[in-house]
This record gives C-alpha cells, structure tokens and sequence, in this order.
C-alpha cells in the first residue's frame, strides 16, 4: 500500500487478510466522518465507516452523549442512511486504503442480507459484523449474548460472503464468543465495543445518557480481553477500546492485535500525534510494527499472572 | 481533531460570563465556533472532551470566546493562563449576503456569543441592525455593556425589561433578517413570532463530542432527520428545524 505520509525509516506496515496495510491504524466504527476523513489520509492503514443497516435508522434522541472521566458514554442509535445510500457514497471514504465496512441488523437474515449486499462490491475489502445491536427474534439480547448466537449470525454470513469477516464483540463472555465465531469461519475478531454505562444529571434527577463508555476509561478492559481472546483462537484480533496513544497502539499489539483502532481518542487527539508516537516507540526499540503482535504472550505465557 | 496550543491575550469578566482572548491567523465566519480546552493529552484527559464555542468577535488576530463556567471544563478555562488548545474554526455561519434592509440579532443568556462578531461583520457590509439580548438576571447583563444601545430583558426585571429577548425586541416585523442564538426554547418562539421573515437564521446550542461530524452527538431534528449541528450548522435556516 503506497502512504502519502512523510517518509520514515520504520515499518509500520501490518498484514491483514493477506494485504499489507500501511499502519496497523483504522477507525472504530461510527468515529469517522466523511467530512474529517482527510484528516487521517496517511495516518489510517485501513477506513471504517460508521455502522450500516437494512433501512435507514434516525438514532436517538438528545442527549445522546456525555461526558465522564477519561472517556464518554454515548447512546446515538445507529443512525444512517441505510445500506443503499451508504453504498452510494462509499467513495467518500477512498483514501486509497482497504475499506472494511460494518454492518448491523436485527435478525440474522437481516445480517446475511446486508452482508451479502456489501461483500458484492468490489470497493469493499473486508466487513465487519456489529454484533453489539440487539437481536429482536430473541428478545432484545444482543447477537454478542452467547455463542450460539454468534456462531449463528456468523455462519450465515459466512455462507453468503467471500470477502473476510471480522466479528466485532462485546466484553462479556468474549472469550467464549471468540472462539464461536472463529469455528463458524470469521476470519479476524474485533474486541471489543463500548461497555454498558450509565450517567445521571443529578440536579434534574434523571438519566442523562444510558448507553456505551468509550475512551481511554476502557482501555485496560479492552486489554485484558485483547490478550484473553489472543490466546484463545488463531485468527487475528483487531482492537478496539481505549486506543489513545501510540503506546496503548503498541501495548495491544503485544496483548495480541494484529490491528487497532481508534475511536473515541479521534474526538480529542490528531490520530497523526499517535501514529508518530507508535512510530516513535517503534524506533526507540529498533523494531518493526509486525515484530510487536503477540510478543507480550511470548515472554509471560507460562506465568498464569493473567488467570482471575 | 486536531488541536492548535494558541496564546492567550488575556481574560476578563463580563457579569457572570468570562471572556477569553486569543491569538489567532486565519479566517473565521461570524456563527462559526471552536472546540477548545485548558489543556489536552498528555496533561490530562480528564475533563475529556473539548468545549464547543461560537467565536465572540475576531479582528484577524484576535479571536474572543464568551462562555459562563458551569463545570470543570469552563472553570478551567476561565483560570488558563498562558495558554489553551482551541481547534479550527468549525461549522457553517450566518448567512450574510442579500439582507435588503434592517436586521436584528436576539441573544438568549451565553448565546449572545456570537453576536459582537455578526454585529461587527453586518456593520463592514453596511447592514443596519439592531441587538436584543435576554437573561435570567442583572447578574449576566454584565455583557449588555459591550452592545451599546442593545434592548435589554431580564426573567426577573432586574435589568432592563421584564420578560424574555421577545419581550425586549418588541415586533419582529420591521426586520428583513433574524439572526438567534440562544435555548432550543427560545430559539423556537423567535421562529414563531418571525413567521414570514425572508431570512431567519437560528444557532443551536448543542452537547457536542467531536465537532467535526464524526460522533453523531450534537444533532438536532429537521424534516429530513437529525442532522449534525456541527457539520450542517450551528446556524441553521429556521424553517429547516422540526421545532
């Protein structure tokens, strides 16, 4: 993959999905505007845009955001155009790197549609599966609510796609649900989303956000299951929560990740600012990128430090 | 998003609000605003979020942000020194151009922020154009001073008349354009009683995360939706907005 970045002497590159990514950098999903993605040209190996769905959703009502330390929750619905817009403006987001593209649905036919849809452009380099939304045939847990339930909704997209897929999980029960959706032919996991949180404006009395907590609050959470589901399966692991910094970048690699992205840390930093401080890291120890994935596990595996 | 580290010009008081000024090159629209923080990574991440604020005035080297300190993110900003991080300028501004005839521009509490910079842009473009502003209390209209011979309301009558920003004003019909900025509440009634007006634009005031478009947090409802206040505004045409 050719970057338009300055020039530097440290590989940076990663591999996924057979292709050569120019640096282990994408966005979590729904952090990247089309209006801000020449923000990150050069910065990002790969582009993610915001979660797509069957129909068109309008997201929730305001508040949708709040503050907390060290991070934020946020509750926004979803809200898109729906899949054949988004595929209609899918070039918004050609920086000349891979695209992945997530996609939600409410039923596992719902996903095996969208991701049949999605998987047929040529544009479309892998897609992720936001198993995070709720399952409305089995009241309203999400897909992530247990391995037979990703192991279902992976398998019938699966079945319908032959481009890779990355199944993107929650924190709870990740572990069991990894190694699902590995056996059901997921190609990469995503670990992890937002974790579930509340905030409350105490002088009204009443909720403010009731939704996910995003930012670097999470990061040692994310870490633990980056590590975790490392050690469990065998395809690579992409991870998500918390990344803010070029060390956290280099500390999920080690954990394990093969990629990470950046969310919440986008709203408040330049994303170049953690690359050049990954890359700095990178120089400091006189290694490449690729050299760091799983070199936590290398030197502590037989500890046991990680059980409880 | 990137952050700028800008130098600060100094501070002061105006009532209950703080008025900040800063260094700053390059070019700003009136209505446009800027994420901005005491301090960013690694000094902190707590507050986390940067502060939307609409730009108060600028002169081409000195950019002004108004705000009242209501948490940890504003009263660190009101105690900054030397300097603080501010983004680019963001968001669309008010529209300007084709105003045949008087304007009037309405503030409602801090959202009077904007306004000195309109008022100073309508004024270059010899737009005649009168100001009226609405608060809580006395204790805000601190502000009012730097708006000379601006109408002046106050919820209690403390200062000015008694009633809101509408009371102030009096008619709306003798304006070609209404330029708002204020509560969501307020915003809504100035739209109802301009009914008619060729143009009237309104500046949200909304809980924002990113304010480049990327978060989805900041929306607010229109025929077609939510919509980004940050992106699509913070001005918006008011018959745009499904209030």
């Amino acid at each position: 993959m050719v970057m338009e970045r300055r020039k530097t002497d440290v590989d940076l590159s990663v591999e996924l999905f057979g292709r050569r990514l120019g640096t282990p950098l994408m966005p979590a999903s729904g952090t990247l505007s089309k209006e801000a993605v020449g923000e990150v040209r050069g910065i990002y190996g790969a582009i993610l845009p915001k979660t797509t769905t069957p129909r068109r959703r309008d997201g929730n009502p305001t508040p949708r955001i709040a503050e907390t330390p060290a991070g934020m929750v946020n509750s926004i619905g979803l809200q898109n155009p729906g899949v054949e817009e988004f595929m209609k403006n899918l070039d918004d987001f050609d920086l000349g790197v891979p695209i992945l593209v997530s996609v939600a649905g409410n039923t596992t036919d719902e996903f095996r549609e969208l991701c049949e849809k999605v998987s047929a452009d040529e544009r479309v380099f892998a897609v992720e599966l936001n198993l995070s939304c709720p399952n409305v045939e089995h009241g309203g847990l999400t897909f992530c609510a247990g391995p037979s339930s990703v192991e279902e909704v992976v398998s019938a997209c699966r079945k319908v796609s032959g481009k890779p897929l990355s199944a993107k999980l929650t924190f709870e029960g990740v572990v069991g649900n990894a190694v699902a959706a590995e056996s059901a032919g997921a190609d990469a996991l995503t670990v992890m989303n937002t974790i579930p949180a509340l905030t409350v404006d105490a002088d009204a009395r009443r909720v403010l956000v009731k939704g996910g907590l995003s930012g670097p609050a999470i990061k040692p959470v994310a870490m633990r299951a980056v590590y975790d589901v490392s050690a469990a399966v065998d395809v690579p692991v992409i991870a998500s929560g918390g990344v803010s910094t070029g060390l956290d970048v280099a500390e999920f690699m080690m954990a394990g990740a093969a990629a990470a992205q950046v969310g919440t840390a986008s709203f408040v930093r330049d994303p170049e600012d953690i690359l050049g401080e990954f890359e700095g890291y990178l120089r400091k120890h006189g290694i490449s990128a690729s050299d760091l994935i799983g070199d936590l596990r290398d030197s502590e595996s037989a500890s046991g430090v990680h059980e409880g | 998003m990137k952050f700028h580290t800008v130098e600060i010009e100094g501070i002061e008081t105006l009532g209950r609000y703080v008025l900040l000024h800063y260094r700053w090159e390059g070019s700003i629209e009136p209505g446009q605003f800027t994420m901005a923080r005491a301090a960013g990574y690694p000094t902190t991440f707590d507050p986390f979020l940067a502060r939307p604020f609409s730009f108060y005035d600028y002169d081409g080297e000195t950019a002004s942000l108004l705000f009242e300190v209501r948490g940890r993110g504003t009263q660190l900003l009101a105690e900054a020194t030397e300097r603080i991080e501010a983004s680019r300028p963001l968001g669309k501004g008010f529209r300007v151009d084709g105003v045949a005839g008087r304007a009037v521009l309405l503030g409602g509490g801090v959202g009077v922020a904007p306004f000195k910079f309109l008022s100073r842009r309508l004024y270059e473009l010899g737009v005649e154009h009168d100001v009226a502003l609405g608060f809580e209390d006395e204790g805000v209209a601190g502000v009012a001073g730097d708006f000379p011979g601006a109408k002046v309301a106050t919820m209690d009558g403390s200062f000015g008349v008694r009633g809101t920003v509408l009371d102030a004003v009096g008619d709306l019909s003798e304006y070609s354009a209404i330029y708002a900025c204020g509560p969501n509440a307020m915003l809504a009634a100035v739209k109802r009683a301009a009914n008619g007006a060729k143009i009237c634009q309104l500046s949200v005031e909304e809980r924002m995360g990113c304010g480049n478009g990327s978060c989805n947090g900041c929306v607010v409802p229109t025929e077609r939706g939510y919509v980004r206040s940050c992106i699509e505004g913070p001005v918006f045409d008011a018959e745009v907005l499904a209030w």
